[in-house]
């Protein structure tokens, strides 16, 4: 193979591994705090792009066509939006069945997943089929012996990095951070400290869908395309490096994330038919991964998260 | 300098009461005890002071503002600290950070700053292991990062959960002691303790619990000699 088809299958990796450790970490967030598994978690993520997809919208119909100032309005709608759905989806349907079984939060989080895309299907002007996603970032590219590399994939993979390092200087570094893991540690002594622990659960689901908006735009930018079926599969990849990784520490999802990625390129490069087995190829890889250390990569024993 | 008062407070679980019309008075700037076996219900009183199991009827109030059934943080906010019973370290944060966080509601850092030297002078042994992982101490270590963290708050009172439990007589020893001179800094302190003899020896009044009801109160140098409450609480 040559070294500008490697070069491209290697970038490419790197822009789903950002993706995927940026929805993975929101799944290791929630089960940090509040010991539940959300899978409204990939549409979420679906309705930030939408959200997103919507502000553009908006913002070309009052004649802005700076392309960064969209951009700017695109990232600040969605995420905020986002993350204000995802603070009330935990006021109003996790929390409240906070001491009821897990399965069941499980459940009924798979079913708002559910509502969101089927919402969105329904609801959204011609909301079935994909919507084209702007080109908003220069497309000039850069010759890298053989490979080009696109300045808008350089500027997206650098981004997304970016918020992977805030999130965990957010956590590890601030007094807000310090209240998130102590939550996840000891709910109780956390309350015992004057931690006000709803504030935290609601922040927390807060930052984890901010975050998924954020790699819901990225993928919308990466591919030119959204649509209502999207967080699907995200969602479940994102869910699976959460898990790969060890669920509940923020270094094994983004760990988790980039593995995932790693294993979809070696599937697409090494396999015959090429990408089509790619996705069969790196869950097979994660099964296979989690008979062996079923508690994920990185271990943590039950009291220890975040 | 503050006091707690208790009355006629009935605590539940499931709807079975562990407390049942309990009053009591946590006075200012003294040591009041409560005494009891396992399952008293001594714990839960606590859990009804701090809003983490309000109590389904009766009044609780510090320096005479109703905090029953307000949410943990707001009952904190009144000046209140608790060393909760074994200790509750965060066992994957460092020895500076669970202190920090006994200071959360504070947001002077200077002032944290100050007084986690203080906890430093006090146990120089937490100085040393500053950046040790909470969890791999021992537990005479963890109590007094517990005690340290109760303080950081700089709490009007504070509610001392079974300190002696599961620590060697030397230590028990060490950390009634300090209690001691807590108060005398002049913190009102509620110390909840099945060590009958040793917290009496440090304590100004104290009340005996037993099944959820209150069955004996009196100044700790009467309950030292009262024999038939000896004999029937604590054989």
């Amino acid at each position: 193979m040559d070294i500008g088809l490697l070069g491209q299958y290697l970038a490419n990796g790197m822009m789903l591994g950002t993706m995927y450790a940026l929805v993975a970490v929101g799944f290791t967030l929630f089960f940090g705090v509040l010991d539940v598994i959300k899978f409204s978690h990939g549409d979420v993520l679906m309705l930030g792009s939408f959200t997103g997809f919507t502000a553009y919208l908006g913002v070309l119909a009052v004649g802005i066509v700076n392309p960064w100032l969209t951009l700017v309005a695109i990232l600040v709608v969605s995420i905020t939006t986002t993350a204000a759905l995802g603070a009330v989806i935990a006021r109003y349907l996790v929390l409240p069945l906070k001491s009821a079984p897990p399965l069941n939060i499980l459940l009924i989080t798979l079913m708002l997943g559910t509502a969101l895309r089927e919402a969105v299907r329904l609801f959204y002007p011609d909301g079935s089929n994909p919507k084209a996603f702007p080109a908003l970032l220069p497309t000039a590219s850069v010759d890298l012996g053989g490979f080009a590399l696109r300045a808008d994939s350089a500027i997206l993979m650098a981004a997304g990095i970016a918020v992977i390092i805030g999130l965990n200087l957010l956590i590890n570094r601030t007094r807000l951070g310090l209240a998130i893991r102590a939550v996840a540690q000891d709910e109780e002594t956390a309350k015992i400290m004057g931690i006000n622990y709803t504030m935290i659960v609601l922040l927390t689901f807060g930052i984890g869908s901010g975050a998924a908006a954020f790699a819901g735009i990225m993928n919308g930018l990466y591919y030119n395309e959204i649509n209502f079926g999207m967080g699907l599969l995200l969602g479940l990849i994102g869910f699976s490096a959460a898990i790969i990784g060890g669920l509940g520490n923020i270094y094994g999802a983004i760990l988790g994330g980039f593995l995932f990625a790693g294993l979809q390129t070696v599937g697409a490069v090494a396999l015959p038919f090429a990408s089509a087995y790619k996705d069969v190829f790196a869950f097979g890889v994660v099964i296979a991964l989690m008979a062996w250390k079923p508690t994920g990569l990185i271990a943590e024993r039950s009291s220890d998260r975040v | 300098m503050s006091s707690i008062k208790i009355e006629n407070v009935f605590t539940a679980y499931d709807k079975a009461d562990v407390l049942m019309d309990v009053s009591l008075n946590v006075e200012a700037g003294k040591i009041t005890c409560l005494l009891g076996s396992n399952g008293a219900g001594k714990s839960t009183l606590i859990r009804s002071i701090l809003g983490l199991t309000p109590p389904r009827e009766g009044r609780i109030s510090v320096d005479g503002k109703d905090i029953t059934g307000a949410a943990t943080h707001k009952v904190i906010a009144e000046g209140i600290a608790c060393i909760p019973e074994g200790r509750r370290m965060f066992p994957k944060m460092t020895v500076t950070e669970n202190l920090r966080l006994g200071a959360f509601q504070v947001s002077d850092e200077a002032l944290i700053r100050q007084r986690m030297d203080h906890v430093f002078d006090t146990f120089p042994r937490l100085a040393e292991r500053r950046d040790q992982l909470a969890g791999t101490m021992s537990g005479g270590e963890q109590a007094m990062v517990s005690i340290g963290r109760g303080l950081m708050g700089g709490p009007r009172i504070l509610l001392i959960d079974e300190p002696s439990l599961g620590l060697s007589p030397l230590y028990v020893k060490e950390n009634f002691k300090i209690i001691e001179s807590i108060r005398d800094t002049g913190i009102t302190v509620f110390l909840v303790e099945q060590n009958v003899r040793q917290t009496l020896a440090i304590s100004d009044y104290g009340y005996v619990l037993s099944g959820g009801k209150l069955v004996a109160q009196g100044s700790a140098e009467d309950l030292k000699n009262d024999k038939e409450v000896y004999a029937a609480y604590f054989g």
